[in-house]
């Protein structure tokens, strides 16, 4: 009792809860209603293939989730240096944020084929549609971040002596970690379709690849198993920002101890 | 870069400031003298905040000049202790912290000044809480931390911009006794603007009176009080007398201009 008054153990215990009475429930109706297997398969039918395809769940996996990975950390990096550049050379924000408004336009799946024919099948073209999905969520929090700062912040650190680059370490940059934090949680999803769309157009390797040959053989448990590998990834990366924000950004109104 | 103890008279020669044609300022001519209390007070919106910026260089003046020790300033003072009317403190930091960051912002290790700070929060009343967060503090205690943050490096000028103007009324009295008893350890140099006629009679040495906008000096009173000034101050008669002579000047100021 003593350890259910403990909130973050109460909403595991929640969340833990309402995922098994859904499986439960899902369970229960897929053998009432006999559902062909090759259609909806049982949960206990995923179970037992993805444990028993755990060594290629994997090796696709790691393929996928080294393209996502080096594909975010390049839109963190390229991301905010161009809103860097933005803030500082305010003369070209207008022009910079039109030009990248109109890309962001593009469905950047429909240029996928394109970056297959310039980038080969290897696992560049993977990385590179991560990254142009991810780029930009990281950028316009970062252009928030680190441009909307007091101003009488400002004219405190100009009046106390800092010179540009105290203030952009100092004042932006700390003021902005907060919202590259919440940007990366929501462009680590994106990245990852950009990965596995990238694995369906071409290529041996990775989850998207599995999905795809595992649908051509009409192994729809698998499809569900390999579906059951990325949502392990994805929680496992947003929790990894999640811990980032409670060790370090714990002063934070979301983050505080109430 | 200022030097602390050095004499500072501040001295600005027919001060004018339009902001998109609109007089903000019209011929302000004042000295301040080293070491001394002097209080700017005025109906709202009468640019007392203005004149603040423009005496610390932050803004320029349309015409006349500001001089500081003789030298005519163009460009921010760095060195100058400034308050604001929000406390502007950094979340991410501690207390104690933000009392460093005029340091920091300097080019100097926080660590130097660490006894020095823990000296002023000492004095400011803030024992036991330098480790605090700003969002752990009250409204009150996040000013004091701005005071502290101001008078960390020994300025031979502070600036304060109506800062006690965020508390309630209670509190408000309670950080202008507060003020006086630091004042009266550290005998700096400040330039106060309030509209409580109450808190520039117990703080001052000199209160100058502006008239609504275009903020022009009508009038100012030598406050020769003895110090330190109590709370039993505020019934004397020399003081009830001073107070009432301030209305009725701030009065008529606006009273003219409408």
């Amino acid at each position: 009792m003593n350890l259910l008054a403990n909130p973050v153990v109460a909403n595991v215990a929640k969340s833990t809860l309402a995922f098994a009475i859904l499986i439960a429930v899902w369970q229960v109706v897929g053998q009432l209603t006999q559902v062909p297997e090759h259609i909806f398969p049982l949960p206990s039918k995923i179970a037992e293939v993805f444990v028993r395809t755990f060594p290629s769940q994997v090796h696709h996996l790691a393929a996928t989730g080294f393209a996502t990975v080096c594909g975010l950390a390049l839109a963190l990096v390229v991301g905010v240096l161009l809103a860097i550049t933005v803030i500082y050379f305010a003369s070209i924000k207008g022009a910079v944020l039109t030009v990248l408004a109109a890309f962001n336009s593009i469905p950047k799946i429909a240029v996928a084929p394109l970056f297959v024919i310039w980038f080969g099948l290897g696992i560049e073209s993977k990385i590179l549609l991560a990254f142009l999905l991810a780029i930009f969520p990281v950028f316009v929090n970062s252009v928030t971040g680190l441009g909307e700062i007091e101003k009488d912040m400002l004219d405190l650190s100009k009046i106390s002596g800092g010179n540009e680059w105290r203030i952009f370490t100092k004042v932006r940059l700390m003021h902005a970690l907060p919202y590259i934090a919440d940007s990366l949680k929501v462009a680590f999803p994106l990245a990852l379709v950009g990965a596995i769309v990238g694995e369906f157009i071409g290529g041996n390797r990775g989850i998207g690849y599995l999905i795809l040959s595992a649908q051509f053989n009409m192994d729809t448990a698998l499809v569900f198993a390999a579906l059951l590998s990325i949502t392990i990834f994805t929680t496992a990366g947003v929790g990894v920002v999640v811990l980032f924000e409670h060790l370090f950004l714990n002063w934070r109104p979301s983050q505080r101890a109430t | 870069m200022l030097t602390p103890l050095s004499e500072v008279p501040v001295e600005a020669k027919d001060l004018c400031k339009s902001f998109r044609n609109v007089l903000a300022l019209q011929d302000v001519s004042l000295t301040v003298h080293d070491r001394q209390f002097v209080t700017i007070v005025g109906p709202s919106g009468c640019g007392k905040s203005t004149l603040l910026r423009l005496i610390s260089g932050l803004i320029p003046p349309t015409s006349g000049e500001v001089l500081v020790r003789g030298t005519p300033v163009s460009a921010p003072i760095i060195g100058v202790g400034m308050v604001f009317q929000s406390p502007v403190l950094m979340p991410w930091r501690t207390a104690l912290d933000n009392i460093l960051f005029v340091a920091e912002m300097r080019g100097e290790a926080g660590g130097k000044y660490r006894d020095r700070a823990l000296e002023l929060i000492e004095l400011a009343g803030l024992a036991g809480f330098e480790q605090k967060r700003p969002h752990e503090l009250s409204g009150g205690m996040q000013q004091r931390v701005a005071i502290c943050r101001a008078l960390l490096l020994n300025p031979p000028l502070i600036l304060m911009d109506e800062p006690f103007g965020a508390l309630d009324v209670i509190t408000r009295e309670r950080m202008g006794f507060e003020l006086e008893k630091i004042w009266n350890v550290t005998k700096t140099t400040v330039i106060f603007v309030t509209h409580s006629i109450s808190e520039s009679v117990l703080l001052s040495d000199r209160i100058i009176v502006m008239s609504a906008r275009p903020g022009r000096i009508v009038e100012t009173f030598e406050v020769d009080l003895p110090r330190p000034r109590g709370r039993e101050l505020l019934s004397h008669p020399a003081f009830v007398r001073l107070s009432a002579d301030v209305r009725a000047c701030i009065e008529n100021a606006s009273a003219s201009a409408i």
